[in-house]
């Protein structure tokens, strides 16, 4: 069964072209959306959430249209990518007020969005106002509310992106979970080892195309090759940049104020010693961590070759 | 955390009660109200100025065009001039047209655009948490004028009352007319604020003068025929302009307003429903 059925779907924004003539249908599990900035991710997740009309072709989603069709909405979870809140209201009013619209009575609403927060491990800080949280939080609240209400598709648009290597490990393992309890997950990313680690299953877009749908492991291949950037935003950025100086995967490293900015061909290898630190605190703590989108550009730019 | 019991469709009605719920705190302590606060509290400043003057001067200091003029007759001026031509259109155009702007703005939209419940609901919620918001920014400010001004010459406190009373009902009309007139150009323009700032600094002020049906389309005129204060006007200027002016009947005005709300809001939920927001990245 398909939960997701595009026909020939394109989306311009007046000369901009946000998806081009796109065909694709995506089944349950875990999908990943694999692209750069302005590949056509968002405009993709936004079409697939009703938010915005096909220009031309349609677009089907738990086999119903989706534009202008409230009705489905409470069968879909969405995660956004903008840094947007109310931010005097507190986590838990958020996605209590969040799920009440979708029609749950108060007392289940107070339910589910507890339980929500709990599983993005926020109930220590649920009475606390959105402004006062920290980004990761802010990242993990927009999970709840994309949760709370027990959706059959979840759709999330960038969700590690600012959250520190803790948290990012423990999203990566729930969305995993989620694929495992066969929930049905669409995430999106220009991290290519973001995805790998949610999914096999991914979607590459460049340019309001679909390039490839499948394994990700070719295309693995190909990232190899090319050097992949770090930001990382640190208390002791000098103190990370020492641990990593001896390591033979680090191409350069560069201090910027608050943060230190790796170049390594060995990803995989950096990010697990990158956990390792943050985990074990020897170098304060790690605040950020993200990943410019250069580098997946320099794989897209030699895939379209 | 997977329940097969799904709730039922949030209905226009249950949806607008919700998103009221959400937005009226929020409405309520924002930056705007705060700053319109202060606005409506400059009437209270000048009507505490006048009463102060009243006690120290006699009372035949207030005078308009040689006739004397008591506190009831200051504060129908002030309600016409000050609240009904100033006030109510500068709350009506700061928060009417921000009811999607700002959540389009904020990118706030997403979440409320993304839940089971029609679109609509969120501009009526809106307009209702604005209704409510503005109701009680307003009202306390012309209570404290009114008594402040009521007892100045001749007037009393008890025999003007009746008259507050139509006053608040005509300040909660006009809010309720210019709010769903600037949430229609909210929804509709990209840059509402300047339309709404044309509408009612540009057009209502200029039509108004003129002969002829053109002032039909504006708000001031069907609000003006509700003010029931005699305005002192014998200057030649104000000859010329009552020879000019048609004022409806107030049964007729109040049918107008409520025909401008009705009209207005439909326009502006049909126009949320139908249109795409697209979020700046």
């Amino acid at each position: 069964m398909s939960l997701v059925v595009a026909r020939g779907l394109s989306k311009w924004y007046g000369q901009v072209i946000g998806l081009n003539d796109v065909s694709v249908s995506l089944g349950p599990g875990v999908t990943g959306l694999l692209g750069p900035n302005g590949a056509g991710k968002s405009t993709f997740m936004k079409l697939m959430t009703g938010q915005l009309a096909p220009s031309k072709g349609d677009i089907r989603v738990l086999g119903e249209p989706v534009w202008r069709n409230p009705s489905l909405y409470h069968r879909i979870g969405f995660c956004p990518e903008q840094d947007s809140f109310y931010e005097r209201m507190t986590g838990a009013e958020w996605v209590e007020a969040l799920v009440r619209l979708n029609g749950h009575s108060d007392d289940d609403a107070r339910a589910r969005t507890r339980r929500a927060l709990a599983m993005v491990d926020l109930e220590s800080v649920a009475d606390r106002r959105i402004g006062g949280y920290s980004k990761g939080m802010r990242q993990r609240v927009k999970m709840a509310q994309a949760l709370a209400h027990d959706p059959e598709l979840i759709i999330l648009d960038e969700p590690l992106s600012g959250m520190d290597p803790l948290v990012r490990r423990k999203t990566i393992r729930m969305v995993r979970e989620w694929g495992r309890e066969g929930r049905s997950v669409i995430v999106s990313s220009h991290v290519l080892h973001e995805i790998e680690a949610m999914t096999t299953n991914i979607l590459l877009i460049n340019q309001g195309r679909i390039l490839a749908e499948g394994d990700v492991h070719h295309i693995r291949e190909l990232i190899d090759d090319h050097p992949h950037k770090v930001h990382i935003r640190a208390e002791q950025p000098r103190a990370l940049a020492r641990e990593f100086l001896a390591d033979d995967g680090v191409l350069s490293l560069a201090l910027q104020d608050d943060a230190l900015v790796v170049e390594t061909a060995k990803p995989d290898a950096f990010y697990l010693r990158l956990t390792a630190l943050a985990a074990s605190g020897a170098c304060g703590a790690v605040r950020e961590v993200s990943s410019p989108d250069d580098n997946l550009q320099a794989v897209f730019r030699y895939l379209v070759k | 955390m997977a329940t097969a019991v799904r709730p039922r469709p949030t209905s226009m009605m249950a949806a607008t009660a919700r998103i009221f719920d959400l937005s009226f705190s929020q409405m309520l302590w924002s930056r705007r109200s705060i700053l319109l606060a202060l606005l409506v509290a400059a009437p209270v400043a000048l009507a505490l100025g006048i009463r102060v003057v009243s006690l120290v001067a006699p009372p035949s200091v207030f005078r308009v065009n040689g006739g004397v003029i008591g506190g009831d007759t200051v504060f129908g001026l002030m309600v016409w001039l000050l609240y009904i031509r100033f006030v109510v259109p500068v709350l009506g155009v700061f928060y009417g047209t921000s009811l999607v702007a700002d959540e389009v703005e904020d990118k706030t939209i997403t979440y409320l655009f993304t839940r089971a419940i029609p679109r609509g609901a969120v501009l009526l919620g809106k307009y209702l948490a604005y209704l409510a918001c503005t109701v009680l920014l307003i009202l306390p400010s012309l209570v404290v004028v009114f008594f402040l001004l009521a007892p100045i010459g001749q007037g009393s406190i008890g025999g003007s009352f009746p008259q507050l009373l139509a006053d608040l009902g005509i300040l909660a009309a006009g809010l309720a007319a210019y709010g769903a007139v600037f949430a229609l150009v909210g929804a509709r323009f990209k840059r509402p604020l300047v339309a709404g700032l044309v509408f009612v600094f540009g057009w209502e002020p200029w039509v108004l003068f003129f002969p002829g049906y053109l002032k039909q389309l504006t708000v001031a005129h069907y609000l003006q025929a509700l003010v029931p204060h005699a305005m002192p006007a014998d200057s030649g200027l104000a000859g010329l302009l009552r020879a000019f002016r048609t004022v409806p009947p107030a049964s007729w005005s109040l049918l107008a307003l409520g025909l401008i709300v009705v009209g207005a809001l439909w326009l502006a939920v049909r126009t949320v429903e139908r249109r795409e927001y697209v979020l700046e990245q």
